[in-house]
């Protein structure tokens, strides 16, 4: 049976796509969600275009490959985390499988990731694809969110809910999804215009003020590997900054890169913008005029718009994913700010009943664990190595019995309460 | 073009224009409700009868009219195995995708819809079409109320011209595939 | 990507990112990755007894017993020597120790090699075979692999030839169509090139050489043969004739989805023409429209004057 081999995971983002067998604790792949098509000059519209002649519909590469290719163009089929070119994307993964994979797609279930808020047509899309050009015995499309709660469960002492706050953080945009039960509670996400690459740019701007030896072009990339190996989140900045002057030579760091061109090594003093650069998420006014509400007042709003009886278990698990939320203490700064957040409220209630009503008190955790850069590949993994899985998948007899539309719904499953 | 394609989408043009002369009827059986007729097929007296245009034994058209709509049953040519799975690809892949064609029926009209409870007594079962339809339209008075009718002849016309240039290339492009794939194979020993 | 790759990527990546960190002097982590490839190979890289410096390259074959009857042993021990650990890790057939601490100055040529393992698994068989071949010995009972579920290969040595039969099977009801167009071409495709082996293809009952055989017959089923002449077993080209025809029944497989994706580009084109098409039908929507100087204007519609309702 084909059971007995893994089955396949692949996350779609829109930067980076993360594929791998089920069963590991990481990706095997994790490439850029790229593509490189040759694209002939004939007029006509894009579609008609692109049909070419022969095989050489073949000729194309993905991920890094796509890079440094003369005569390509360089196209993302996914924009903000939804497929807009089903043709690329077809593409797309009929060379993960092949190529990357190597797996032969009608021995190996696929678990696929989809946006919260994505169409049921895509997923529709995604199943024709899938089973009718690529074969496959099972097909399961499980939402991003959800599979970062599962991701969770390795670090909440074998408690397996279903029920929790998503703060979702990668290089373009951060989200924060309620999720009760496993279903998404669509009208209460909150998109936050802060994340990883904003956090890089600022650094860059205070790196451009005060170090001269960085060259210009590598300015970007040396930011990025100083916000990656240095950066921290501090409890107070106040405090923070009195401890640099204090003690300059514990707290400031060296970085240090070599010149592309010229070969020749140059260092960087790191100092404030060790605790400043993600110090954005909490008060993004020192970087962005236009946006000024800190993480923890966005994710406490989210929780307060959220039906009342699941208030309480969001609160209990607040679960990071994505490379931004990786900070050092970022789960204990965010944790302790929304934590007085409640107690300033509940405090209120009890000033305004007089005394009558005293709430028992708000439990707040911030959950955080090591795989939480794949939190969403790690979760898809956990679950597409249960035998549940194979069960809850929609086989391929099902889909030739009942058409595309059974893949509309995808059961959650997993959670032991 | 060839030389009987020509007449036979004339033919099929001219029969729509007769038959698109839709208006608005409510339903006789239900208060208030305004159904398809000829889906219905609930009033003898408010069907038309059913034409069925031939080219040849496997193409040919069945255009059902009623007081207020009319269904336009396509059946593809399909010369071969191959042919045959890329025409059920085909109209399934665009049958998916039917809300996008207001006019397009999630289903093709199969042999038994055809053949009502009323008609039953007088068609003779042997004049029917020995197999069924590939792709079906069902056009109502509303939508010829909104749209313009002679433009929708004009797509079923287009789409009936395409959907065989479609196939043929189709299938020529998987023969060339095939064959290049196996000279690159086979090239290599 | 027109031919498919023979060697496995994410053994490479993963052996080459584990010596660049020792070169480098990082510290390495544990390693425990399990993936698969195809014809239902899975390989594990893991440490030897949490030793971070020893890693281990295992693969499962499920078909190994019938490879090693064709001197699959023998064959690895040829390619790998030193490197092969003896038993194999439990569960799997074959298993590569690699040592970090201290590895050979031609360590890439070593990384590439493991990448070639599932190859080097399958090319025990054709040798023998080609070697019987060469020999001229004949009377030799014909190889069977079952290499997939329902699959089976058959090599059988002649003194002019040895012949490869693949049975394969199509899923999908489409698919063996597809199928045979494919098959029909890989049979014409000696036309194309005079060193190409001899091709022939029966669909649904087995070739006359397996009329004995347990055989299966059915609607899905193919089979292909692969007459292979001297001048393809011979030990300069060899290793070439087993790289290609190793991989045959994923290459053939390959296609058939890669040609299944050009038609739903296709179709999706098409689509999309039709729609175009369909909506000239629709009236044009009033949307307001800039002149040239600038100033927005909605265009009115033209609508024939009904007497006694225009002002007068």
């Amino acid at each position: 049976m084909a059971n007995h081999l893994p089955a396949i995971v692949i996350d779609n983002g829109t930067g980076y796509t993360k594929l791998g067998y089920a069963g590991n604790t990481g990706p095997q792949y994790i490439i850029p969600s790229s593509i490189a098509i040759k694209e002939t000059s004939k007029v006509g519209d894009q579609a008609s275009r692109r049909l070419a002649r022969g095989i050489d519909d073949l000729d194309f590469f993905i991920g890094d490959e796509c890079i440094d290719l003369n005569g390509y163009s360089i196209k993302y089929p996914i924009r903000h985390g939804i497929v807009e070119d089903w043709d690329l994307m077809e593409r797309f993964w009929e060379q993960c499988i092949f190529k990357y994979l190597r797996a032969e797609p009608e021995d190996h279930y696929f678990l696929l990731t989809e946006p919260p808020l994505n169409t049921p047509e895509n997923r529709e899309y995604t199943a024709e694809i899938m089973f009718e050009s690529f074969n496959v015995p099972g097909l399961y499309i499980a939402v991003q969110a959800v599979l970062a709660l599962v991701a969770s469960w390795s670090a909440t002492n074998g408690v397996q809910s279903l029920t929790g706050i998503v703060v979702d953080s990668g290089d373009g945009v951060t989200h924060v999804i309620p999720v009760a039960d496993g279903y998404v509670i669509g009208s209460c996400i909150k998109h936050i215009p802060i994340a990883g690459r904003d956090i890089t740019y600022f650094i860059q701007s205070l790196l451009r003020e005060r170090e001269f030896n960085i060259p210009p072009e590598q300015s970007l990339e040396t930011a990025k590997a100083i916000k990656e190996k240095f950066c921290y989140i501090c409890p107070d900045i106040a405090k923070e900054f009195d401890k640099f002057d204090k003690n300059p030579s514990k707290c400031v760091k060296k970085y240090s890169g070599v010149n592309h061109i010229t070969k020749q090594p140059f260092d960087v003093d790191v100092g404030f913008e060790r605790f400043l650069g993600p110090e954005i998420f909490f008060n993004p006014e020192i970087a962005n005029p236009d946006f000024s509400t800190s993480i923890s007042d966005i994710v406490d709003n989210c929780i307060q718009n959220c039906p009342i009886d699941v208030r309480r278990p969001l609160y209990k698990n607040i679960v990071l994913s994505g490379g931004s939320t990786m900070f050092k203490d970022f789960d204990k700064r965010l944790e302790r700010d929304i934590k007085r957040l409640c107690n300033a409220r509940q405090k209120l209630s009890t000033q305004l009943s007089q005394g009558n009503i005293t709430p028992s008190q708000m439990n707040v955790k911030v959950v955080s664990h090591s795989m939480q850069r794949y939190a969403v590949w790690f979760g898809g993994s956990i679950l597409a190595s249960t035998n549940e899985f194979y069960t809850t998948s929609h086989t391929k007899q099902k889909y030739e019995e009942y058409g595309p539309s059974i893949c509309r719904h995808n059961p959650v499953f997993g959670a032991l309460i | 073009m060839s030389a009987t394609l020509r007449p036979y989408l004339a033919a099929v043009r001219k029969t729509l224009e007769a038959a698109f002369c839709l208006t608005d009827f409510n339903s006789q059986v239900v208060e208030r409700h305004n159904k398809p007729e000829v889906e219905v097929r609930g009033n003898k007296e408010l069907l038309l009868n059913p034409v069925v245009i031939s080219r040849n034994d496997k193409e040919r058209v069945l255009i059902e009219s009623s007081i207020n709509s009319v269904r336009i049953s396509i059946a593809v040519k399909q010369a071969d195995d191959i042919e045959r799975i890329l025409v059920h690809k085909f109209t399934r892949f665009l049958m998916m995708r039917a809300d996008k064609f207001v006019i397009l029926r999630r289903k093709p009209v199969s042999l038994s819809d055809t053949r009502s409870t009323i008609l039953d007594e007088k068609t003779n079962p042997q004049q029917q079409p020995p197999t069924g339809y590939d792709i079906s339209f069902l056009v109502t008075n509303i939508h010829t109320e909104y749209m313009n009718r002679f433009k929708i002849i004009d797509f079923i016309i287009h789409f009936m011209e395409e959907i065989d240039k479609e196939i043929n290339e189709m299938k020529l492009a998987i023969n060339a595939r095939a064959r290049i794939t196996a000279e690159e194979f086979l090239k290599r020993f | 990507m027109i031919l498919l790759e023979i060697n496995n990527r994410t053994i490479e990546d993963i052996l080459s990112y584990k010596i660049s960190e020792v070169e480098s002097n990082t510290k390495l982590e544990l390693v425990d990755v399990t993936f698969a490839d195809f014809d239902g190979v899975i390989f594990h890289i893991s440490n030897l007894k949490d030793d971070k410096y020893k890693i281990r390259v295992s693969i499962a074959l499920k078909f190994y017993k019938d490879l090693q009857e064709h001197g699959a042993d023998d064959l690895l021990q040829r390619e790998y020597g030193s490197l092969l650990q003896l038993p194999p890790e439990e569960g799997y057939n074959v298993t590569l120790l690699f040592d970090l601490k201290n590895l050979p100055e031609n360590h890439q040529e070593l990384v590439k090699k493991a990448g070639l393992l599932k190859r080097n698994c399958f090319a025990s068989v054709f040798e023998k075979y080609f070697e019987f071949q060469e020999k001229g010995l004949e009377g030799n009972k014909r190889a069977v692999i079952h290499y997939r579920e329902d699959e089976t290969m058959y090599v059988e040595a002649k003194p002019d030839r040895v012949t490869v039969i693949f049975s394969t099977v199509f899923k999908d009801e489409s698919d063996v169509i597809i199928g045979k167009v494919f098959m029909q071409e890989f049979k014409e495709g000696r036309k194309a090139s005079h060193t190409a082996p001899h091709v022939l293809f029966c669909h649904k009952e087995p070739p006359m050489e397996l009329q004995d055989t347990d055989a299966l017959a059915g609607d899905k089923i193919g089979y292909i043969t692969f007459v292979l002449f001297p001048r393809h077993t011979s030990k300069k080209s060899r290793d070439n004739t087993i790289n290609l025809i190793h991989i045959f029944r994923d290459y053939l497989h390959y296609h058939i989805k890669c040609s299944k994706v050009y038609i739903h580009s296709r179709m999706r084109a098409k689509t999309s023409e039709f729609l175009k098409i369909l909506n000239r039908a629709r009236p044009e929507r009033q949307t307001e429209k800039k002149t040239i100087t600038g100033k927005t204007f909605v265009p009115t519609p033209y609508y024939p004057e009904i007497s006694g309702t225009s002002n007068k």
